[in-house]
């Protein structure tokens, strides 16, 4: 593999890296019980939002796999899950304030997260920071990949 | 929600555990004893609530909410501990002790939702539900 090179400096999963995908970890935990308990239980009552919630949980598990593993492609998939992350949050969270009508049943995202301490607001903010101090080690692993390609 | 005995007694035992942690992870210190034994006085407490709610359970005392929620949460709370250990000793800098702080934090939130679904709230979708997390 390309990745022996920098490997050393790819701490996404070390330090507080590892703080970020345990609370990852968490709420991929808590969307997909929560989310699993509404469409067992009473899906015909509010499928958008019982499918929002099955949604958030697999954006969840995606970020909390991503994060974990390194290498180049698993930081573009974690870049690309916590960015659907941040929408999501704000998206449903405006919705919700907005056009309460609409989602009169609560989802992980619904008032930006306020039923979880508006810990999802933060996450993918805090996501989004902590991969951008990781860039050069995704920089290098393509770097890496392209000279391979152009030799 | 009801505040009862194991409430309170899962509020010293996570407070102290989690302030044990980030006291310990604002020194700058490795997980050590104290922090990782931390996971162990949760786990145990997590234990005995376990089998003092089957005795209740099987003494006749009725869950307001869904019974099969409550267990499910109870048994998500007892794996976390083991996942907080697990994850802090496989890189044991005081970044870990954070993670290990997570823990308390987390199986408080989850036994104020677990006194929810055995006593029942007034509104199960209102807002004292979700202040406290899922519905």
């Amino acid at each position: 593999m390309m990745n022996t090179a920098h490997t050393s400096t790819d701490g996404r999963s070390s330090g507080p890296g590892r703080l970020l995908i345990a609370v990852y970890a968490v709420f991929a935990l808590a969307a997909s019980a929560r989310a699993g308990f509404q469409i067992a239980t009473n899906f015909n009552e509010a499928p958008l939002a019982y499918s929002l919630s099955a949604f958030a949980a697999v954006v969840y598990i995606v970020a909390t796999v991503a994060l974990a593993r390194k290498g180049a492609f698993w930081f573009k998939v974690a870049i690309a899950a916590i960015c659907v992350e941040l929408v999501g949050v704000l998206v449903v969270g405006s919705l919700s304030l907005f056009d309460a009508a609409a989602f009169p049943h609560a989802t992980v995202w619904s008032l930006y997260g306020r039923g979880y301490g508006f810990v999802p607001l933060l996450l993918p903010i805090l996501g989004l920071w902590w991969l951008y101090r990781h860039r050069t080690a995704a920089a290098a692993g393509r770097a890496a990949a392209d000279a391979a390609k152009s030799a | 929600m009801v505040i009862d005995g194991w409430f309170i007694t899962a509020l010293i035992v996570c407070l102290l555990s989690t302030g044990a942690c980030v006291v310990a992870a604002v020194l700058k210190k490795k997980p050590n004893d104290i922090t990782l034994l931390s996971m162990a006085a949760i786990e145990l407490f997590l234990l005995v609530f376990l089998v003092a709610s089957i005795v209740r359970s099987a003494g006749g005392e009725p869950i307001a909410g869904e019974p099969w929620e409550f267990w499910g949460y109870l048994a998500t709370a007892m794996a976390i501990p083991i996942a907080g250990f697990y994850w802090a000793i496989l890189e044991r800098t005081f970044w870990s002790n954070y993670v290990l702080a997570a823990v308390g934090a987390t199986v408080l939130v989850m036994m104020a939702r677990m006194a929810q679904i055995w006593y029942g709230t007034a509104t199960l979708h209102g807002t004292a539900s979700a202040a406290l997390g899922a519905s």
